[in-house]
């Protein structure tokens, strides 16, 4: 017979290295002749896509289309040290780093551009659609392009560096005691699955994922990072585990390894929460790890909602809760 | 090591080659000819990195010898769209957001290719069946199906 | 808000690149003059190294050199926290999957044709596999002070007073399985030296400025003739933090002045990085009758394998993280990390926060259907909101969006929120 069942799970995530370690991203960015700009990010891009959202917090910060920004990363002769692409950190660390860096290059930008436009401060200023341009006035404007390239002959360099640290206190080693993490990520997900109680298979139905991300700089990408998560989480919660005998690995491939195909990952209807976290740039936490978290445990009380077992031993795969199901229908006789 | 001449059709032109008899089509695309857009990730026919279509239809290049296609007609990702000229499939993966780390995406593009060249219209459905032997770990394929979704609408056009 | 980039979602950078196939992978790197490297690794998971014979390979046609132990001009060993894997085994190794040594030759072929002729015997020591196990007395010593690498305590309140005040409690042990990242690409590297002089490596890596440290350490040269280049990276999750190829080129191409290649085929991959943590969670956890938990209690065990890497760190997150998003004005928790003869554990998506929620989720259900309460009404009751405090005592002033979440997730699944708060 096949039952569903629907399971929730909440999570929190502290992003960052945590306990006090220097937690640091570097970054530079250079605003050439043509308005045109460069920025060096130490930071890896290992596919979940930090090369774009850094590019985009760079081209909103200096006010020019991201097409006008090359963003060079992860060449150590080149780049400043961006710290690790790990811990949920680098839209939050590194884009921190990158929007001051940025920051710091338009205002040497903006203070020439004062000069040209005979205002008093650059409060008055700003960057958009390529044009620096007086917020009271709009009329009152210049191309990015023509100012940078009269700032730079009069011998300006329009470059930012920057520094960013996650700030993050030690715990107590006896007590536990302490802020280890800055800031935490939030996470609901509910699992919908279906269990065969003949053959002991589990089939996840529908996912619903909602995320406290802060504030979604790619939206696309924070979704993609979200059904991404869901599915690894698919695959822990059913399938994954490294079978050891006296310490070697006996199932080292993709036939006996089995992570989840198309078939196996449901539909994931990702919810992204922005609650625009304000030591964040543009208010934005991260989404990387969470995403992962409450796949599992959902997906456990679903299966516990369905047929009434409930696994505590990872993977929930066929064999266990064929054996839970029966331990319970003796229970019951 | 015993070679012999290979003689096949790779994105519409002709080679010729003089190469060992052990070697893969994999191999031979990327070790012989720089072909790299065809990855390998197991080696054993189980991910799908390595799609390419031989006479049309996908297959795995690390189970197909390299002199098995010997005469036959093979087309890896380079043969579909350049960045100039992006096929409607490479245009909806980037639009739908199907691509993270990009290793599997010239297997995923490959595997659409042949469903669409089959199926102009196919469900939700059909297209994981079509792309259940690609393996990707970033996307959860939620997008992956989308982009093929759409690229189906804009082929349709 | 008024951003005009920022929160939509432009075409990836490298976008084009990835759908042409165009993008470049260390695998996709082919330089004039370049040979191949492959890797020999233990046999056993605790064994002294009697014998380690590399002539029968050196004499093979095709074969550069094959290096070993001796050949490691400076540290022999790396690792993000403590540098305690070794580049290649001296003497002795501590787990299944430790290289030996490195095969360098003309080709990929030679190269694994060499590796099997590379002659080494070895003495079995006494091996333990379960962190439990490791834990005793009795347990064969990996280490001189002990298996266990780290334990942190976490204590607020009074547990015992709060389990007095518990209308019900459950008592409940998980565990958790050992997980493979499972990136799609294999890890790979090509190393070279180039006209400065400079060793180069191009390699995909989670921390390209980590791994230039750890390379010129174990190199004996200064970190500015190291150059890590990152090159697209095919996933890793983690499993691209501690490094693999990367020393192993690099050695061979500053010995040999031949740009050198390294791909791990999936099984070696399986082998050469770090894994998820097994965690073993008893947890006891109290609520009183309206579903407001009053105590936990949790002992979290956690497999570190041969080599600590982040293991200390991932069984702090665990604790840090063993109450869930719940407000619990007592809690006591004991996290360890212990050192087995397992294949190492370190860095996974979710690093140490990912297992309690297997414990602590299901608590919640369980004690819902004790108290007659919606899985939703006791998790709403009890959500961390701004200003609330953690089990470690960190007050939450940041966004804390955990009940909009548990909101929206639970609308879209059609439940009466209204009714369940």
């Amino acid at each position: 017979m096949k039952k569903r069942g629907i399971g929730m799970a909440s999570i929190f995530y502290g992003t960052g290295y945590g306990n006090g370690f220097p937690d640091v991203s570097s970054a530079v960015v250079e605003i050439h002749d043509d308005g045109s700009a460069t920025v060096l990010t130490g930071a890896a891009d290992c596919g979940q896509g930090s090369n774009t959202v850094l590019a985009q917090i760079a081209a909103e910060e200096l006010g020019i289309p991201i097409e006008k920004i090359t963003l060079i990363s992860a060449d150590t002769d080149c780049t400043p040290d961006a710290g690790t692409t790990a811990a949920t950190r680098q839209t939050y660390t590194s884009g921190n780093a990158v929007k001051l860096a940025a920051a710091k290059a338009k205002k040497i930008l903006l203070d020439f551009a004062a000069g040209v436009l005979a205002v008093n401060t650059i409060d008055g200023l700003d960057i958009k659609d390529g044009y620096v341009y007086v917020k009271t006035f709009p009329q009152k404007r210049i191309s990015v392009a023509e100012l940078a390239s009269h700032a730079r002959f009069k011998g300006n360099r329009l470059i930012g560096e920057a520094s960013f640290t996650t700030h993050s206190t030690m715990v107590d080693p006896e007590t536990g005691q302490g802020a280890p993490y800055y800031p935490y990520a939030f996470a609901t997900q509910i699992a919908e699955v279906e269990v065969d109680t003949e053959t002991g298979k589990v089939e996840v139905i529908r996912i619903v994922a909602a995320h406290d991300v802060g504030r979604a700089i790619n939206k696309i990408a924070v979704e993609g990072q979200i059904q991404g998560g869901v599915a690894q989480g698919v695959g822990w919660a059913l399938t994954e585990e490294v079978e050891l005998k006296n310490g070697q690995i006996q199932n080292p491939s993709f036939t006996e390894y089995l992570i989840p195909t198309a078939l196996d990952v449901p539909e994931v209807t990702p919810v992204i929460v922005e609650t625009y976290e304000e030591t964040g740039p543009y208010g934005a936490k991260g989404v990387g790890e969470p995403a992962m978290l409450p796949t599992m445990p959902a997906i456990l009380n679903a299966i516990y909602n369905a047929v009434g077992v409930r696994i505590t031993e990872l993977p929930a795969t066929p064999e266990k809760i064929l054996k839970a199901l029966k331990e319970k229908e003796q229970k019951n006789a | 090591m015993e070679m012999k001449k290979l003689s096949l059709t790779v994105n519409g032109k002709l080679i010729e080659r003089e190469v060992p008899t052990n070697i893969r089509l994999l191999d031979f695309l990327r070790d012989y000819l720089h072909l790299t857009g065809t990855k390998e990730g197991c080696g054993e026919g189980e991910c799908g990195a390595c799609t390419v279509l031989l006479d049309g239809k996908p297959v795995n290049s690390c189970l197909v010898m390299a002199h098995s296609a010997h005469g036959r007609e093979v087309i890896t990702i380079e043969g579909i769209g350049t960045p100039d000229k992006l096929h409607p499939i490479q245009e909806a993966f980037l639009e739908a957001g199907a691509v993270q780390c990009g290793y599997c995406t010239p297997g995923m593009v490959l595997a659409a290719y042949a469903l669409l060249k089959e199926n102009p219209n196919p469900t939700r459905e059909e297209i994981k069946v079509a792309i259940s032997g690609n393996l990707c770990r970033c996307t959860g394929y939620n997008k992956i199906v989308d982009a093929v979704e759409l690229a189906a609408r804009k082929e349709g056009k | 808000m008024h951003e005009r980039i920022v929160g939509q979602s432009p075409w990836r950078v490298d976008g084009i690149a990835k759908v042409t196939g165009k993008a470049v992978f260390p695998q996709d790197i082919y330089l004039p003059g370049m040979v191949y490297g492959k890797t020999v690794r233990s046999k056993y998971p605790h064994a002294k190294i009697t014998k380690l014979d590399t002539s029968k390979a050196e004499a093979l046609p095709g074969v550069l050199k094959v290096f070993t132990a001796r050949d490691v001009p400076g540290h022999n060993g790396h690792g993000v926290l403590h540098p305690d894997i070794p580049v290649f085994a001296d003497g002795k190794v501590t787990s299944i999957n430790d290289a030996i040594c490195l095969v360098v030759a003309e080709t990929q072929d030679i190269a694994e044709e060499a590796a099997l002729l590379i002659d080494v015997e070895y003495e079995e020591l006494p091996a333990v596999f379960d962190p439990r196990e490791a834990m005793k007395e009795t347990a064969p010593k990996l280490r001189e002070n002990g298996n266990i690498a780290y334990h942190l305590k976490i204590r607020k309140g009074d547990v015992e007073k709060g389990f007095a005040l518990a209308d019900v409690i459950v008592e409940q042990s998980f565990k958790t399985s050992m997980v493979d990242q499972a990136f799609l690409q294999p890890e790979a590297g090509v190393a070279t030296v180039d006209e400065r002089g400079h060793i180069v490596i191009y390699v995909a890596t989670q921390y390209p400025h980590w791994d230039r440290t750890e390379i010129a350490r174990a190199l004996g040269v200064s970190q500015n003739m190291v150059r890590v280049v990152t090159t697209a990276v095919g996933g890793a999750f983690g499993g691209r933090e501690d490094m693999t190829v990367q020393i192993h080129a690099c050695l061979a191409a500053m010995v040999l002045k031949r740009p050198v290649k390294i791909v791990y085929d999936r099984s070696e991959s399986f082998k050469a990085h770090s894994k998820r943590h097994p965690m073993y969670m008893d947890y006891r956890v109290g609520a009183t009758r309206d579903g407001k938990l009053v105590a936990l209690e949790a002992t979290i065990i956690g497999d570190a394998g041969a080599y600590l890497s982040w293991s200390p760190n991932i069984l702090r997150k665990a604790a840090v993280h063993a109450t869930g998003p719940y407000y619990i004005p007592n809690v006591k928790v004991d996290s360890y990390a212990v050192h087995t003869n397992n294949p190492f554990t370190g860095a996974m998506r979710g690093f140490g926060a990912a297992q309690p929620p297997m414990a602590y989720e299901a608590i919640m259900d369980m004690l819902a259907e004790k108290l007659n309460l919606h899985p939703f009404t006791i998790r709403w009751r009890n959500a961390f909101e701004r200003g609330s405090e953690t089990a470690t005592g960190q007050i939450l002033d940041m966004s804390v969006g955990l009940k909009e979440t548990m909101l929206e997730a639970a609308r879209r699944f059609g439940w009466n929120v209204e009714e369940l708060k």
